[in-house]
């Protein structure tokens, strides 16, 4: 069993070396690629089978491989472990990621450097393995990097677009300031604890962190005028840290410009699993999230505000990825206000639903780029029903399935979250939730229009449906998209009873009136957006305003900008360090670093100028100097030290 | 029997006499002669002191100073040899290219 769930993250592992070094072919780096990680989503469920098998109390396999550092007290092991939250989440990453790398061989096909892609496709699947599967902070951070490394490759996979590669260091410098933090709270976290480890190593180990967070209760730091609990301090620090991973409020502006990359990337990475790590990591830490009361109130109000922010972006976007990036913000959102308000089943729930149905938007939105060779604005699209019905109807159900319209996977999930919020006296976050959720319902139904209703609004282009290589991924997750709301129905509750044994929640109440009413609201908001965008085709022109914009006015703009946050930013942090770089650069080191290190030269050649003189070159100066020095040390001697 | 003061004198004498040498003339030949005279000054005054203190270790040493002085001459008067022919003069002022 140990060695099962160790050729997980090997098998993509093995992929990604074989298309490193072996590899040229484009047509045998997607099928091994593809193969591996389809291997590894089956070695995924056996491994499940295995859990499934023993006694819920001790379902957690714990396997190291050998001490990775070791250096006094700080020790920590490469360890991996598998537990039930693992698990979901490996069959999350292996059985979207199969289907995307399946996609992608169509969607990359004629690229010059698809086996490149691939290369760093497979070893992005490892690195989430790794930071799914790794039994302490440290392994779960190398899995934390590797991915965002990853998804700064990916992103920067067209690297000879500019906006690419700019997109891509966006992604990697603001992600870095969620890292930072991270690294913080590990550094807290083995100043508390003493160790890194989430669990102990088998029967008779030392205990993990996780299983003694009673031992910082009450521990305060800080100035002696305003202390802080220990655990607000520590899980705070991986607040921020998820803040960064998850695209969270304030440092989400990273996402939406993450879609330059190849689209089954912002797929896989920007919206089904990287993404997700934020919420993996307070679902894991969750005894010390739940040990800060402090910490939940930030948690919950960053999730809804997030949600909010980015949901109100969504619906005025033209660029039919950006649309599904804020949109993707906003329901990780979701999920981090679920978990501020302990309902971690609901957002881990969540997070495998959206996963999914985001996972086949994202990617029917990729075969609609495909078909419309390269047309990602829609003000360019319309009408395309017809010439793409598989990608119409996939579309369609992951947009049902995101606007949460009974009985697609997104209703129950999104259900969940908000009963929760309801059943839990959250009153203020369960209305923003509540018409965060109505607005995601308006925005799908925009895009729907704009791309698949009316009549083609540019003309210049051909549009064709995408390979079956690429549809038949498509009809898959759209079933997934139907269906993936019986892991956790109501009176079933078997994702709740199967996250037991780690998250140590009891199953919610279901509520039907706030169902009834969610659901009548969802329908009615995505009519409204459909509708909107159907009636209002014709005034839809390339370049134009949108049709609300008549109305809303700047608000719409504003809605358009993301509020403006990006803009802060630009205005702020990167004029100043602009500024900054600019003074270093102009004057700080020509002047300062330069001139001290020019100086030390002038110093010594003017120096050495001066002692030129004594270097006539006459022997007979030379004889003379030589004399005199001989009778200074014999005057010395005879009169001074006598 | 004369005095040893005086041999001592006769040979700071020709020392001083072979320092101004080195360092007032310009002819190389002049120079290695003046050189000549301050050892063999020195050799005076070991040999001078020999007779005084009735040892013979200085003696020795005289013979020593006289060997190395004939082997210094045959190095010098070769470099002198080839200074002259490349730079066809004995002026030891005109040898100074390793002037910094």
């Amino acid at each position: 069993m140990e060695l099962l769930i160790w050729l997980i993250p090997l098998l993509p592992f093995i992929g990604f070396l074989l298309n490193v070094f072996v590899i040229r072919r484009e047509r045998t780096a997607g099928l091994v690629a593809s193969g591996m990680v389809a291997a590894a989503f089956v070695v995924t469920l056996i491994a499940v089978g295995v859990l499934a098998s023993m006694p819920p109390e001790e379902r957690r396999i714990v396997s190291t491989a050998w001490e990775w550092i070791n250096t006094g007290s700080f020790q920590v092991p490469f360890a991996i472990m598998f537990d039930p939250l693992t698990a979901v989440m490996a069959l999350l990453i292996t059985g979207v990621g199969a289907l995307i790398h399946v996609y992608s061989i169509g969607y990359m096909h004629g690229d010059p450097r698809v086996v490149r892609y691939f290369a760093y496709l497979n070893l992005f699947v490892t690195m989430m393995l790794f930071l799914v599967m790794a039994n302490n902070l440290l392994l779960l951070f190398l899995g934390w990097e590797g991915v965002g490394l990853c998804s700064f490759l990916l992103i920067g996979f067209w690297f000879e677009r500019k906006t690419a590669g700019e997109a891509a260091v966006k992604a990697f410098v603001v992600n870095r300031i969620g890292d930072a933090a991270f690294i913080l709270a590990m550094l807290a976290i083995f100043t508390y604890f003493g160790t890194l480890n989430f669990y102990s190593e088998g029967e008779g180990g030392a205990l993990g962190f996780l299983e003694r967070v009673g031992d910082i209760a009450g521990l305060r730091v800080g100035p002696n005028w305003q202390p802080i609990f220990v655990s607000t301090a520590i899980s705070f620090l991986l607040l921020i840290g998820a803040t960064g991973k998850s695209a969270q409020f304030p440092l989400f502006v990273w996402l939406p410009d993450a879609m330059a990359g190849p689209t089954p990337v912002s797929a896989l990475i920007h919206a089904a699993t990287m993404v997700t790590g934020g919420v993996y990591l307070m679902a894991r830490t969750e005894p010390l999230f739940v040990a800060s009361f402090t910490t939940q109130g930030w948690v919950t109000w960053i999730g809804a505000l997030t949600a909010l922010m980015a949901g109100t972006a969504a619906m005025a976007q033209w660029d039919i990825k950006r649309v599904l990036a804020y949109s993707t913000v906003s329901q990780l959102g979701f999920m981090v206000a679920a978990c501020g308000m302990g309902a971690y089943v609901a957002a881990i729930f969540h997070l495998l639903t959206h996963g999914i149905f985001k996972a086949l938007l994202f990617l029917a939105a990729g075969s609609v780029i495909h078909g419309t060779h390269d047309t990602q604005d829609m003000r360019r699209m319309g009408g395309l029903k017809d010439a793409m019905p598989i990608t119409f109807r996939t579309y369609l159900i992951g947009a049902l399935a995101l606007a949460g319209i009974f009985p697609l996977a997104g209703f129950w999930s999104k259900d969940e979250i908000l009963a929760h919020a309801v059943g839990h006296g959250h009153t203020p976050i369960f209305i923003i939730l509540f018409i965060t959720s109505l607005f995601t319902a308006f925005y799908m139904g925009r895009q729907v229009a704009l791309i698949f209703f009316g009549t083609q609004r540019d003309p210049s282009y051909h549009p064709h449906e995408s390979p079956q290589v690429m549809t038949v991924p498509l009809i898959v997750l759209a079933v997934g998209a139907i269906i993936g709301g019986a892991i956790n129905l109501p009176v079933l509750h078997w994702l709740t009873n199967w996250l037991e044994p780690v998250l140590h929640e009891k199953a919610g109440a279901f509520n039907l009136w706030l169902a009834l009413i969610a659901t009548v609201g969802a329908v009615g908001m995505g009519y409204l957006g459909w509708w909107i965008y159907t009636t209002n085709a014709a005034k839809i022109k390339i370049g134009g305003k949108d049709p609300i914009y008549r109305y809303s006015g700047d608000i719409w703009e504003g809605m358009a900008e993301a509020w403006y946050l990006d803009r802060l930013y630009q205005r702020t942090v990167v004029a100043g360090f602009e500024r900054l770089s600019d003074f270093l650069a102009r004057v700080f080191d020509p002047q300062g670093v330069d001139g001290l290190v020019m100086g030390v030269g002038r110093f010594f050649g003017g120096l050495a100028n001066g002692l030129r003189a004594v270097q006539t070159g006459y022997v007979r100066t030379y004889a003379l100097v030589f004399t005199v020095g001989v009778l200074l040390v014999i005057g010395f001697m005879l009169w001074i030290a006598r | 029997m004369v005095p040893t003061s005086y041999y001592v004198l006769l040979s700071a004498i020709l020392f001083t006499i072979g320092v101004l040498g080195v360092l007032l003339r310009r002819n190389a030949i002049v120079i290695f002669m003046a050189v000549e005279l301050m050892l063999n000054a020195a050799n005076l005054a070991l040999v001078a002191f020999a007779r005084e203190r009735l040892g013979v270790e200085a003696q020795v040493i005289v013979f020593f100073v006289i060997t190395v002085a004939a082997a210094e001459v045959a190095v010098g008067l070769a470099l002198l040899v080839a200074i002259f022919r490349t730079k066809r003069t004995a002026d030891v002022d005109e040898v100074s290219t390793l002037k910094g």
